[in-house]
């Protein structure tokens, strides 16, 4: 299964195994979660969400200092 | 796919895990802004007929007040202005000004720019190559940008200065400032100042109880015009340091913040009682105008180091 993630200035193309929640990509790319709000495919999501087959991921980092 | 636990909707777009609510983005908005207006309520942060000043960055927090004080000057409630602090740091104070900008026409509002260069000669980036320096950035622009925005609410009328600290930036100056020992600044901590001067405006902190998160949650829910860029002085500071720990500390324990705020105020007064005991006279600075507690105020004193006027 593949996802786009973009953050910051950069956009990845990530493989992910199974049943993956945001939060779960997330700490794979070492991105807190309590300091970024995420969207999917446009949306607002929570991290508990789980990641699909060709979503794109925009993860934008809100908090800085923490 | 889970639904609010307040309307039923979907999609879901929080889980407090504080309090276990999920809520659409319906129903977050309504509750941030429930919950700040309640809190401007019971706290009596403004009045009918206050002429509020935001002190507008235009990051997420002081975009999130003037959005919320807006609606009250919308009712005719209050009467509602911005002021924007250039403070010279290149490459990320440029973008903040345009979105303050942006958002103060939105909106129709008067809006006042004034920069620490044209204040106090020179700006923070400049101040910070000088090898003399005796503080840290924070401190500089902390001293600095109080003394131009107190300045500029008094000369348009204002009656409350309101500002973007949320529950985070409070949590922090409470642990920081028990943390060093300042116990005298730990009873100033507060979601309302009492000021020691008339020529002071009272200041207010309507996101206090706010997480910082959830501030930039509703940012992005309302679509608000915000920059989210990390001022490049702030990594320097102990009170990076300790926000990092916080949020640390969050991850197993979410309701952290809310205990630490809760608890401090139960004990202020105590702590008030018990040191506040030494009053300082102020004064006026004999250079300025202004208040201070000695000859001079501290902005005229940073001023005169960083410009070799001694």
């Amino acid at each position: 299964m593949t996802i786009t993630v973009i953050y910051g200035n950069e956009k990845q193309t990530v493989e992910i195994q199974g049943n993956m929640t945001i939060k779960e990509v997330m700490d794979t790319m070492d991105i807190s979660s309590q300091t970024v709000v995420v969207k999917k495919n446009n949306e607002i999501v929570m991290e508990e969400e789980i990641a699909e087959d060709g979503d794109i991921i925009e993860v934008i980092r809100v908090i800085y200092g923490g | 796919m889970k639904k609010c636990t307040k309307c039923g909707a979907t999609p879901v777009i929080i889980h407090r895990k504080a309090s276990g609510q999920i809520l659409c983005k319906e129903c977050f908005i309504e509750s941030i802004t429930d919950k700040v207006l309640k809190g401007i309520r019971r706290n009596k942060l403004i009045e009918k007929g206050d002429k509020v000043a935001v002190a507008l960055s235009g990051g997420k927090d002081s975009v999130m007040v003037l959005d919320i004080l807006n609606s009250l000057y919308e009712r005719n409630i209050i009467d509602l202005f911005a002021i924007t602090i250039d403070e010279g740091i290149e490459g990320y104070r440029e973008h903040g000004v345009e979105i303050a900008v942006k958002n103060a026409n939105k909106l129709g509002l008067d809006h006042r720019i004034a920069s620490i260069k044209d204040y106090f000669g020179k700006t923070l980036d400049e101040i910070m190559t000088d090898d003399c320096r005796e503080h840290g950035a924070c401190t500089y622009c902390g001293v600095f940008r109080r003394w131009i925005i107190n300045k500029i609410a008094r000369e348009e009328g204002a009656t409350k200065i309101a500002t973007g600290h949320n529950l985070d930036d409070e949590t922090q100056a409470i642990l920081m400032n028990y943390l060093e020992g300042n116990i005298d600044n730990l009873t100033r901590i507060g979601a309302k100042s009492e000021p020691k001067s008339d020529k002071f405006t009272v200041k207010i902190k309507p996101l206090r109880e706010i997480p910082e998160k959830e501030v930039a949650l509703y940012a992005i829910a309302r679509e608000l015009d915000v920059h989210f860029d990390e001022c490049p002085y702030s990594r320097e500071s102990f009170r990076g340091e300790v926000g990092r720990f916080i949020k640390e500390l969050s991850v197993n324990h979410p309701t952290i913040m809310f205990s630490t705020l809760k608890g401090f105020d139960k004990i202020k007064p105590a702590i008030k009682k018990e040191f506040s005991g030494k009053k300082v006279k102020i004064g006026m600075c004999i250079n300025c105008g202004e208040p201070a507690s000695h000859e001079l105020c501290r902005a005229c004193l940073f001023s005169k180091k960083i410009n070799n006027e001694e």
